[in-house]
């Protein structure tokens, strides 16, 4: 606990963490108001605005020709059972021009909260690399060790600062994103169904706990490789250039192992992705080439891969010589 | 108190660099370190000596042999022991963007040492009102110092100064050298591994001198002078050239030396006057030579470079496919 509490102080104290959370909270408040702001209610001046928009557009030759051609013969432009009277639709609305929703929080679950935690997701793994870059670049991980020497409490003490430390940048700020939506649905009269509320609930949670295991496999790998840049581009090359060798592979189902689908998979509840080979049945030209990784199957693929750093990071700390 | 705070047995290390070359670092290397008094640790760079400091706090891992502090077989029990020991090896190592304060007040926690001990480490190296600045901003010299009260936090028995002096001024030399003399006379053990010659005969009781991974010698500071080079002496002659030749026939070991002879080999000194006067030859001069630390050193180690060449203290090369 002694550890814990020292390795959360040289957390906090680290300006170059600072300056990511920091980061992280601003990306996270641009995310929350941008999204705030395209579903704002429909105002008396909006659609004034819009009449105005669609009247000009409506005075516009090329739309007027067009018009006078379906008055003359309707059911060629707007089909058999038209009138004369239904070519007014085939002039620009007022609605036309009015086209963001209302906010939907279901919906934002999908769109504007994936935003954000991919965002904490890549901030946080810079955070949980350079925390422990940091001690290997200035060599103060070795004065540590003269302090503390049992190598094992020492690595497990920074892991849980990270652990700790992701964590609770997740719930808040993933919580600040999901406060401002309820508040604002709330001040807009808009409700939300009990059954979208846990969904919420739940890929939230999973959201946290990715983050989390993100900082913590970014720090074993760093704790593993004994640099920040070194880490940071091994990532990347997974990350992009690992998705791009896996899918370029010749064998069948390899979206299956793939990153993204897994973490989709693991945030969403399971996961649908598009696999060209996927084979229609039998007597069927066409069909919906569809494959599906499983929440299930997301969380031991994600899990293997944090576990693999880990114990690959943990005794390699405990043995080699530190410099 | 076990009699001897440090000792190694046997201790060696060996790696393979990312050539493929194979080196041995220590060569099965005993050392002993007494309780109390100031021990030299004496090499050229490359001998071994930070090497054999890593190993003894458990920095890096022993190939083969043993090591022991304060009686105690290490790094097995070095949990045990460590919060006896201060230690400052190779550079200062903190975070640059810290003050030196916080540098500190991060070790101590992490140690289970009372934080008011940072004020009083601080104030024991003249740090006290510079200790708000970051460490990057430091002076070689004050980071030095920071490095030096870092090791005074756990009020050790045992302090293990790897070129304790390096970026100090004449001032702070003389200051870190009266601590380190001070600490020595008040019981704590230290184990000084310096460059610095001179320095290490005026404040050591003791030395270990090692050469490419070996003991070269050990023992009293004294008695290393005085058993080498205490049966040489320097003549003054005017026919040096026939002088020599006696002396030779009458068993001694003659080398010249800008027109005087130094003359080595068993007997005294008013033998080596009868012996001339016998030939019709007088001595204008008849001084015993003395050795120094630093003569006694360059003899042994074969005069390897004693300025910095590579930042580790890597050891001799002994094999591989470079």
């Amino acid at each position: 606990m002694r550890l814990l509490l020292v390795e959360l102080t040289r957390f906090r104290s680290r300006r170059a963490i600072v300056l990511v959370l920091v980061a992280a909270a601003l990306l996270t408040t641009l995310v929350t108001a941008t999204t705030l702001w395209d579903t704002r209610p429909v105002s008396a001046a909006d659609r004034a605005a819009a009449e105005a928009t669609a009247a000009r557009e409506a005075a516009d030759p090329m739309f007027q020709n067009d018009f006078r051609q379906c008055q003359e013969s309707p059911q060629d432009f707007l089909g058999p059972a038209a009138t004369a009277e239904d070519c007014e639709q085939i002039l620009p609305q007022a609605e036309w021009y009015l086209d963001r929703g209302a906010l939907d929080l279901a919906a934002q679950n999908d769109s504007a909260a994936t935003a954000v935690t991919v965002t904490l997701v890549a901030l946080l793994l810079v955070v949980g690399t350079t925390f422990a870059g940091a001690d290997w670049a200035t060599g103060s991980l070795s004065n540590q060790l003269l302090f503390e020497p049992r190598r094992g409490r020492i690595w497990l003490a920074k892991a849980g600062a990270v652990l700790v430390a992701a964590t609770v940048a997740a719930v808040v700020l993933l919580g600040g994103f999901w406060l401002a939506m309820f508040l604002a649905a709330d001040a807009r009269g808009i409700t939300t169904p009990g059954e979208a509320i846990t969904d919420i609930a739940w890929t939230s949670a999973r959201a946290v706990a990715l983050v989390a295991g993100a900082a913590v496999g970014a720090y074993a790998l760093t704790m593993l490789l004994r640099h920040t840049v070194g880490t940071l581009a091994t990532l990347f090359a997974y990350v992009v250039g690992g998705e791009i060798l896996l899918l370029s592979l010749p064998f069948d189902g390899v979206g299956r192992w793939s990153l993204s689908n897994n973490v989709f998979a693991w945030l969403y509840d399971g996961y649908e992705y598009y696999d060209p080979t996927v084979s229609c049945p039998a007597g069927e030209e066409f069909c919906e080439q569809v494959a599906r990784v499983t929440l299930e199957q997301g969380t031991w693929f994600l899990g293997a891969l944090v576990l693999l750093v880990v114990v690959l990071s943990l005794p390699s700390f405990r043995r080699r010589d530190v410099p | 108190m076990s009699e001897t705070v440090i000792e190694t047995i046997g201790l060696r290390k060996e790696f393979r660099t990312r050539r493929g070359r194979h080196i041995v670092a220590v060569h099965d290397l005993d050392l002993a370190v007494p309780a109390g008094g100031v021990h030299g640790f004496l090499g050229p760079n490359g001998s071994g000596k930070t090497t054999t400091i890593r190993m003894l706090l458990g920095l890096a891992r022993a190939s083969k042999g043993q090591m022991r502090l304060f009686g105690r077989p290490v790094p097995e029990h070095l949990p045990e022991v460590i919060g006896r020991i201060g230690a400052v090896v190779e550079q200062p190592k903190f975070v640059p963007t810290f003050t030196g304060r916080k540098n500190l007040t991060l070790l101590a926690r992490t140690g289970g040492v009372p934080s008011t001990r940072v004020d009083a480490a601080l104030a024991q190296v003249g740090l006290t009102g510079l200790d708000k600045e970051r460490f990057r901003g430091y002076s070689l010299g004050m980071k030095q110092r920071l490095a030096i009260a870092a090791t005074l936090l756990k009020n050790p028995d045992l302090l293990i100064l790897d070129e304790p002096t390096n970026g100090l001024d004449p001032a702070g030399i003389r200051d870190i050298r009266d601590m380190i003399r001070g600490l020595g006379e008040s019981g704590v053990t230290v184990l000084l591994s310096s460059h610095i010659l001179a320095e290490v005969q005026q404040v050591c009781d003791s030395v270990s001198i090692i050469g490419n991974g070996r003991l070269l010698a050990a023992g009293k500071v004294d008695e290393l002078v005085s058993g080498h080079g205490g049966g040489t002496t320097r003549v003054g002659i005017s026919d040096p050239g026939a002088a020599a030749d006696h002396l030779v026939r009458a068993g001694y070991s003659v080398t010249r030396d800008n027109g005087h002879l130094l003359v080595d080999g068993p007997g005294r000194a008013d033998q080596i006057t009868r012996i001339l006067a016998a030939k019709e030859l007088y001595v204008h001069e008849l001084t015993p030579v003395r050795a120094d630390l630093e003569s006694i050193f360059l003899e042994l180690t074969k005069g390897e470079a004693l300025q910095a060449s590579t930042p580790s203290d890597a050891g001799t090369t002994t094999g591989g496919a470079a």
